[in-house]
């Protein structure tokens, strides 16, 4: 008897072949993977992602390159590590945020919903978990490291790159506020003798944040106003409308500032309590997009398909007419981020903004002195941050919105 | 359309009461209540018991214990031209037409109108030279991007378009003032205020003295000061209009009437001038209404840059003192401008466009 | 603009063929430059015409100027023609009284002295009023002390007091009553005589509760009544003795009846220039003046003077927002002299060689600077914090380097304050010096106090660790500074600082509440001789008090208690040096320092004496010789 090695035996030929079976190239896309496809193929989206995925490294690995506090450090015979121990929770969800971002998205065999939340997920244990373990020290002298190396108490010290804290305002040397840029300090001092280059890269973690939450604010609340408005119609939607109108006209630099002059009660939340105004107030632009969008998808067969079907109001609003009118939103997403950074240089720059720790805006403000000396390195860097920083979101928006558009497609 | 007008008038009048009444409202949240910075700033040096007479004197003066209704509808009769009408004592008197006025600043302890004559002006003159910079400099660039669609000067325009528009006023004005304004580098232009201080007794126009030695006059010296500060606010305004026109000019060159046009034999450039520029404008239009607010916004911060006493400067100080007829008052006039361009821009679309109607 | 969009369009609408037809019609390039040209052409018309207007003012005011001048010159015929010569209408150094004005006498006696040019000084803004008691800020009450004159007066460096309107006066045994003989022959700038009835009228204006004001007012508070006995004398009747009444009567600014019962209460609260006075200096014109933007205060001469003529024929303010413009302006010469400047620029303006060659400059202690402070809570939610303790407050003084922030954040110009009285003040104990920079000592002291150490960081007796948040007013960046300088300098020593930069209203209302656990702020001087009461005593803990720090010290309330009572100055000078003693022990407040003048004047004045108060309010004693005089007129 000969051996069937099943291997070689073909399968039967197929009556009925589907289209393009053997076709990988023609397999169906989903939209989301169509769009951003589109996007960073343009290179100004490419050019726009590498600046953002590059301040968000300096983010994340910002103790890692400006430090007071040396990474290794031989004292008395021990080595010990003064920076680890100084790592605050913060730093450490970060960084163990990145870690598995970067391991997930490696990991492509898994459903992408799958992926996103065990990332949410571990970010989550991860900030409980270092809220309790990781302990900072209470009191921070920075120039214990400097005169301990001068007087010998410390044999040998590894700094990282930069050997400055954002907050390190170097005490132990007798003039060093507003110094043009030299070796030791390459972008030079700010106002409060602090190194530049240092605050900057701690900034970027301010920068982010705000531009991230102060959207997403913006984006939840208005959606949720505009799907309402626009599903709803009638006295809803003519007193909504008039509120938008009138939240659109006031001044908004004057509403902002006696807004953020309310929560002066907590200084130290005061970040948070800005990103949520400035997200507020950004969220009646989403709210007219969303109602529009609403307004001509509310007469669809598929509405009135869900309507039939019995099923509840949010279901209708968030799982079938979302996704359908979501394209402005995601386009004008991008450029409130880019918004929400310039707002939030604008009122440090009025010197209304946080107080404690320094962002792009308030560093800005430190180059026009009292005197009137100008100081070029607070006036250059920090602008060219931020300007680099807009002009990445704005870039991305663009390619975003053409991908978007197909209208707009033909024509540029 | 007259009746469109009217009725848009009409409901300017809730719109303005409900911004006004919500800005108040805001101001009465914040620490220290209305006018609580101004009364903290009137006690100055005088301590103590001192101090909290003072502060209650200006309380009575202006009533900032009344409950917030009657403070605001104070307010509201303030500033109508019927109402009751209040003699020296704050009694109010006979009920009928009187003349409206904004009431007194707490912190400045000046009539309000006097502020705002004195700030809104070189408010508006700021952004009334630059508007007219930005639509020319815009429409020039924009059509000429369009005409050689895909040359050098669309590609090179379409890179720096962006980046112009990404640029934030601050950096840009700082820039400015630090390179070109400063004694440090190129002292080309002044660093600050809108007059030298001189202004009062030059002449209008520049002239030579006996001494030939040329003097700038008035004109010509608000001129070079304001330079700086236009060229802040146009930047960015004018690079988003320049891609607005360059999009409608695209559009309409494509259109069948200019392929009409064609085959009958027109040259390219009449078709251009003459047919698709005054169809792109509609758009221009439409974002018209946009852009006078945004410069006000902006102007805020270009005046606190570059020393400007504007009206930005004053709606900023008031909300700082939490000086409520100071921030009523801006918020109101702000308030007008836009519901009035926005109107405007409306009207104007119907001129442009016979297709358009609103009855 | 949007109208020349507009017509294109409107025309476009119609076929080709309708506007091939109706050439004529079309609105073009052409249209628009003739539209702009006619725009162009009325706005400069509208100028020209604004330009006449002011050319107009100024006609006007040379009219005035010569009315007055036809006056006083008929009234000088017809007195001579009568046989009168030179009554009361003094106009040489000579003929002025011989006990007023002795500074300028002697000053103005050198051999270069020569009356003439102008002196321009530099504001920020323009002050927003100048009418006489209702002006609301510093430099108004500096140009105010120009124009309207006092009845006594202080010496700036011996600080006795001196006649000035009143040739002598009486004080009863109990300080009740004070009665002031006035000099004869004063006229206001205007021609009209001064008598008692200006003196009677002006309190009474002070008291009036419509005026708006009301930071005068709380001064007079105590004044029951003042009446005159005489065309030239007046009385006082204070309702309980208080030891400022002699100060409080004798500074009265006296203003003019007949030019102030012109207007009703109403119109002086909405004015802006009502200013009339007896001074050395006055107003072009005393009713129309406005803040304009760019427009320079200007003070001239008042030439019925009763006293020396100032040397300077006109006082200028310039108004300068920008720090930037103000430093270039100087250095142009366009201003002549610099109040007030950053320290920065100060430190700039010596090293300058071509600006110190040409200019002179000043950094003086001044009586009336105020000081800088930390105050430490002694109490918050009806529990004793760690402050309460005398000797953690006295070991947080011994941690703070004050010469240091001296040093780095004023660049020097300050003066170490130990006590709530100003360091020049003759109710500063002379004795006491400051608690000196121990942080050994101070660690010492808080062991005392029971605080251990453990891994660097302080704990209390009860096992909290020493960390509070330092409050201090937000946009302040010498504030800001000197709260990130305590920062380090209590990290040093185990202690956590967190500092929270306080807008001013939220502030005020924390402190109002006691809610707060140290307050980095500065109290203003502008008193010769302070009272410590509002800020120290027990009785300030409560209500409206300003001892924010709930400070109790039942020995130091007897102490001022007595002195306020002590009618004595020499008397009153001994218990205050108590009270600075206690003070200084128990450290309520760590005091930090209190500020110098600084001033940059251009050289060609000669004159300019530093004083107990500074030199900008001696200007009318400065002179410039004939050679170096710049503004002629």
């Amino acid at each position: 008897m000969t051996e069937i090695n099943v291997s070689t035996l073909t399968p039967p030929a197929d009556p009925y072949p589907a289209p393009n079976a053997g076709n990988v190239v023609d397999a169906p896309v989903s939209f989301t993977r169509k769009v951003l496809r589109l996007t960073f193929e343009r290179i100004g989206a490419q050019l726009g992602l590498f600046w953002i995925v590059l301040i968000m490294v300096l983010a994340v690995f910002a103790p890692l390159l400006a430090n007071s506090h040396p990474l290794a450090m031989k004292s008395n015979g021990q080595w010990s590590s003064p920076l680890a121990r100084a790592l605050t929770p913060t730093d450490v969800t970060l960084l163990i945020a990145s870690f598995a971002a970067l391991v997930l998205w490696r990991l492509k065999r898994i459903r992408l919903a799958t992926r996103v939340w065990t990332f949410i997920g571990i970010i989550i244990v991860a900030a409980v978990v270092s809220c309790v373990t990781v302990k900072p020290p209470l009191v921070q002298v920075y120039d214990t490291y400097r005169n301990g190396l001068v007087s010998g108490e410390i044999s040998k010290a590894i700094f990282v790159p930069i050997h400055y804290s954002p907050d390190d305002h170097q005490r132990d040397v007798e003039d060093a506020r507003l110094k043009p840029p030299t070796l030791a300090h390459p972008m030079g001092t700010t106002a409060d003798s602090a190194d530049l280059a240092s605050n900057m890269i701690y900034a970027t973690r301010i920068a982010i944040s705000i531009g991230f939450v102060a959207t997403s604010v913006a984006i939840v609340m208005g959606v949720i106003m505009g799907g309402l408005m626009g599903y709803l119609g009638g006295w809803v939607d003519l007193i909504g409308m008039r509120l938008v109108e009138i939240c659109e006209s006031i001044p908004t630099l004057v509403l902002l500032l006696a807004f953020v002059s309310m929560f002066q009660n907590h200084p130290d939340q005061a970040l948070y309590i800005m990103m949520v105004v400035i997200g507020a107030l950004s969220s009646f632009s989403y709210a007219e997009f969303v109602r529009a969008e609403f307004l001509s998808l509310r007469d669809r067969d598929f509405v009135h398909a869900a309507q039939a079907g019995g099923l509840p109001l949010w279901s209708i609003l968030f799982k079938h007419m979302l996704p359908n009118g979501m394209s402005p939103v995601i386009v004008n997403a991008s450029f409130g981020v880019a918004g929400a950074i310039l707002i939030e240089t604008t009122l440090s720059f009025l010197g209304i903004g946080l107080q404690n720790e320094s962002s792009w805006g308030s560093l800005l403000e430190q180059a026009l002195g009292a005197g009137g000396n100008v100081f070029w390195w607070l006036a250059v860097y920090p602008g060219l941050a931020i300007f680099l920083t807009v002009l990445a979101y704005n870039l991305i928006g663009e390619a975003l919105r053409d991908a978007l558009d197909p209208r707009l497609n033909k024509m540029a | 359309m007259l009746t469109y007008i009217l009725r848009r008038l009409l409901l300017m009048i809730p719109t303005l009461l409900g911004m006004t009444a919500l800005v108040f409202c805001v101001m009465a949240m914040s620490p220290g209540g209305i006018g609580g910075a101004a009364l903290a700033a009137a006690g100055g040096n005088v301590r103590g018991a001192e101090a909290a007479r003072i502060r209650a004197y200006y309380e009575k003066r202006y009533h900032i214990n009344s409950p917030l209704i009657v403070q605001y509808g104070r307010w509201l009769n303030e500033i109508s031209p019927i109402g009751w009408r209040e003699d020296d004592d704050g009694n109010f008197t006979t009920f009928g037409f009187k003349s409206p006025s904004l009431g007194e600043s707490m912190e400045r302890h000046r009539p309000v109108g006097d502020l705002i004559a004195e700030s809104l002006p070189i408010t508006l003159l700021l952004n009334f030279i630059t508007i007219p910079i930005i639509y020319a400099i815009g429409v020039w660039t924009g059509i000429r991007a369009a005409r050689h669609r895909g040359g050098a000067f669309d590609s090179i325009f379409g890179f720096t378009q962006l980046a112009a528009w990404s640029m934030p006023t601050i950096w840009l004005g700082v820039m400015l003032i630090t390179f070109l304004a400063s004694n440090q580098y190129l002292h080309w232009f002044p660093a600050a205020g809108l007059n030298e201080m001189t202004a009062s007794q030059m002449k209008f126009l520049p002239f030579f003295d006996p001494a030939h030695h040329w003097h700038r006059g008035w004109v010509l010296d608000v001129c070079w000061h304001i330079m700086l500060p236009v060229a802040c606010l146009s930047f960015g305004a004018s690079a988003f209009l320049t891609k607005l026109v360059r999009g409608s000019v695209l559009e309409n060159l494509g259109a069948d009437y200019a392929r009409t046009a064609r085959a009958k034999g027109v040259a390219e450039n009449v078709v251009l001038y003459r047919h698709v520029f005054r169809n792109s404008l509609i758009a221009l239009i439409t974002v018209a209404a946009a852009i006078l607010p945004s410069l006000l916004a902006g102007s805020v911060i270009i005046e606190t840059i570059f020393s400007i006493p504007g009206m930005g400067q004053l709606g900023v100080e008031g909300a700082r003192f939490q000086d409520r007829e100071v921030i009523l008052a801006v918020t109101l006039i702000g308030g007008i401008i836009t519901l009035v361009s926005m109107l405007l821009r409306d009207i104007f679309y119907v001129l442009a466009d016979p297709r358009v109607s609103y009855d | 603009m949007l109208l020349f969009v507009s017509c294109p369009t409107l025309v476009n609408g119609a076929t080709s063929r309708y506007f091939l037809l109706h050439m004529e019609n079309r609105f073009g390039l052409k249209d628009l430059f003739l539209f702009l040209l006619v725009c162009g052409l009325i706005v400069l018309v509208l100028l020209q015409m604004k330009q006449y207007d002011r050319q107009w003012d100024v006609v006007q005011e040379v009219r005035n100027q010569v009315n007055d001048q036809t006056k006083d010159l008929a009234r000088i015929e017809r007195m001579l023609q009568q046989g009168v010569v030179s009554t009361g209408l003094p106009t040489t150094t000579h003929a002025a009284p011989p006990d007023v004005d002795k500074r300028v006498r002697r000053i103005h006696s050198a051999p270069d002295f020569a009356t003439g040019d102008d002196v321009v000084d530099v504001l920020l803004s323009p002050p927003d009023k100048l009418t006489a008691l209702i002006n609301v800020d510093l430099y108004s009450q500096q140009i105010q002390s120009y124009v309207l004159d006092t009845l006594i007066d202080r010496d700036p460096v011996t600080l006795a007091w001196e006649p000035r309107v009143a040739t002598d006066w009486k004080v009863s045994p109990d300080g009740l009553t004070i009665d002031f003989n006035m000099r004869r022959g004063i006229t206001f700038s205007n021609g009209d005589p001064l008598t008692a009835d200006d003196v009677v009228y002006t309190v009474q204006m002070v008291l009036n509760e419509k005026i708006e004001a009301p930071a005068q007012r709380v001064y007079y508070d105590k004044v029951k009544s003042c009446k005159k006995t005489g065309d030239y004398s007046v009385e006082f009747v204070f309702s309980e003795p208080y030891y400022l009444a002699f100060e409080v009567a004798g500074s009265t600014q006296i203003l003019s009846k007949k030019f102030y019962s012109q207007f009703t209460p109403q119109q002086i609260n909405e004015s802006t220039g009502l200013l009339l006075g007896s001074g050395p200096y006055r107003l072009p014109d005393p009713t129309s003046w406005k803040p304009e933007p760019g427009k320079p205060v200007v003070l001239v001469r008042n030439e019925r003077y009763w006293g020396v003529p100032g040397g300077p024929d006109r006082l200028v303010w310039r108004i300068i927002e920008l720090p930037a413009a103000r430093m270039t302006a100087l250095r142009n010469g366009e201003i002549d002299m610099f109040y007030q400047p950053a320290a920065d620029q100060f430190d700039a303006a010596k090293a300058d060689p071509q600006l110190s060659s040409t200019h002179n400059t000043f950094a003086i202690p001044t009586l009336d600077s105020g000081y800088r402070y930390i105050g430490w809570n002694e109490k918050r939610a009806d529990k004793p914090t760690f402050f309460a303790d005398q000797r953690v407050r006295k070991a947080m003084t011994m941690l703070i380097d004050r010469q240091r922030i001296i040093r780095d954040i004023v660049h020097g110009y300050a003066t170490i304050s130990t006590g709530p009285f100003n360091p020049m003040s003759p109710q500063t104990d002379p004795s006491i010096k400051p608690l000196p920079y121990d942080p050994e000592q101070a660690q010492k002291l808080l062991a005392e106090a029971g605080f251990k150490r453990q891994n660097n960081a302080l704990f209390g007796p009860d096992g909290k660790q020493f960390s509070f948040e330092l409050m201090y007013p937000a946009g302040s960046s010498t504030g800001k500074r000197a709260a990130t300088f305590l920062v380090d300098a209590m990290a040093q020593a185990g202690i956590v600082v967190r500092p929270a930069a306080t807008e001013w209203t939220v502030l005020l209302q924390r402190t109002k509440e006691r809610n707060f656990d140290a307050l980095l702020a500065g109290w203003g001087g502008g008193a010769v001789e302070d009272d410590p009461q509002q800020i120290f005593s027990s009785s300030a803990i409560k209500g409206v008090g300003d001892n924010y720090v709930q400070y109790s010290n039942p020995k130091l309330d007897d102490a001022i208690d007595r002195a306020r009572r002590t009618m004595d100055e020499s008397q009153r000078m001994k218990i205050w040096h108590e009270v600075h003693r206690i003070l200084h022990e128990d450290q309520p407040y760590t005091f930090l320092y209190a500020d110098e003048e600084l001033d940059i004047v251009d050289k060609r004045f000669k004159g300019v004496e530093p004083t107990k108060f500074g030199i900008v309010k001696q200007k009318n004693e400065w002179y410039v010789p004939r050679s170096m005089q710049k503004y002629h007129d």
